[in-house]
């Protein structure tokens, strides 16, 4: 599935994952393949990134918001 | 005719001023470029943004609840004005004044006749213009331009939401330049606050219809998403004038480099008739003075 994590000054990330890990307002959660379609808000935390050579990759945010539809994430987010 | 040296010293000066325009077009072109980055980059968080607050459909119409959608009369109204700190720019700046003091003295002239039109300033030029009326001045920072972030505007955007949802003002508006292109910038005043709510989307939300969860829930993230939606909206407002700024500078330094070349070229003309009419002088001199000795 495809992962995009925009800022309003640059795009952070953009590419293939297998796995995503997001701070949501209601706790942290995990986003896999197939995921139901999901808008949520984000809070001040760490995303996790599993992309697919099994590289974790990091991203710290102060807040933002998800939408996942059909194996498509996008996460606006906001950072220092 | 004025004498070969005064045309000389005139040739040197304009020739000295093109090259200060020529190189502060240059610089403005490369500022520019910057801004104009700025400004592209925004565009797919803005796109994003936009759909996903169209998605939360129904939840977002004007109800009672939604403060950001519901004015109290106050008979106060704010008027953000965008301008730069720096001149030499056209009539960029003198436009944004015009512009706002036509506001206060036509549309707002309800609000302006009891005092009750206030001005929260952006930009040196702006309010260097707006401290010698009487108008009332709420705020002034010049300093955003100096380190232009998504941040840095945020802060900005939640103290003037902080003004409206305080009950202070009934209505907030944003004057600046919008970027068309390097040549056009559109003069435009916004309304910021509150939010009006286009209720065209039934028939587009209708073939994009996917049933989302939503978290926490959906009145929440109404609660969120429009706070960032509007902090956006002016930090791309302060973008576009940025990048207007700088458009408007290259125009009006090509323009000057213009205007200086043809200054030399009518200048060198002049010296150049001059100095064919001394040498012509001098030799009738030459020529009278051998014919007196040989006569």
């Amino acid at each position: 599935m495809n992962l995009e994590i925009i800022t309003p000054e640059k795009k952070l990330f953009s590419g293939e994952i297998e796995m995503v890990q997001l701070p949501g307002t209601k706790g942290s959660f995990e986003i896999l393949i197939n995921h139901a379609p999901i808008i949520s808000t984000l809070e001040e935390g760490i995303i996790r990134v599993r992309d697919k050579e099994k590289k974790i990759l990091t991203f710290e945010i102060q807040g933002g918001v998800i939408e996942a539809k059909e194996n498509s994430i996008i996460v606006l987010a906001e950072v220092e | 005719m004025a004498n070969l040296k005064e045309i000389r010293t005139r040739i040197a000066s304009v020739t000295s001023t093109r090259q200060i325009t020529s190189a502060m077009k240059m610089v403005s072109a490369a500022k520019f470029k910057r801004a104009q980055d700025a400004i592209v980059e925004l565009r797919p968080y803005a796109n994003h943004l936009q759909s996903v607050l169209s998605s939360l459909g129904d939840a977002l119409k004007a109800d009672e609840e939604n403060v950001y959608v519901n004015a109290k009369e106050t008979g106060k109204v704010l008027l953000v004005v965008v301008t730069s700190n720096r001149g030499l720019c056209g009539g960029f700046n003198s436009n944004v004044v015009k512009k706002t003091l036509s506001l206060i003295n036509n549309e707002f002239a309800p609000y302006s006749k009891k005092n009750g039109v206030d001005l929260f300033l952006i930009g040196k030029k702006g309010s260097d213009f707006f401290k010698k009326t009487d108008r009332n001045i709420v705020g002034i920072h010049n300093e955003i331009f100096a380190d232009l972030n998504h941040a840095s505007a945020s802060k900005l955007a939640s103290e003037i939401i902080e003004k409206f949802l305080s009950g202070e003002y009934n209505r907030i508006e944003i004057v600046y330049n919008q970027f068309k292109n390097a040549a056009v910038q559109i003069l435009t005043n916004e309304q910021f606050l509150p939010i009006k709510i286009e209720e065209k989307e039934e028939k587009s939300s209708m073939h994009t219809f996917t049933d989302y969860i939503f978290e926490p829930t959906k009145e929440y993230l109404v609660k969120v998403l429009i706070p960032k939606s509007l902090k956006l909206q002016f930090f791309k407002a302060v973008l576009d004038s940025v990048a207007s700024e700088h458009g408007a500078r290259m125009t009006a330094m090509h323009k000057a480099t213009d205007n200086a070349t043809e200054m030399i070229k009518d200048l060198k003309l002049e010296y150049n008739k001059a100095r064919q009419a001394s040498i012509t002088n001098e030799i009738l001199e030459i020529v009278s003075g051998a014919n007196a000795l040989e006569g």
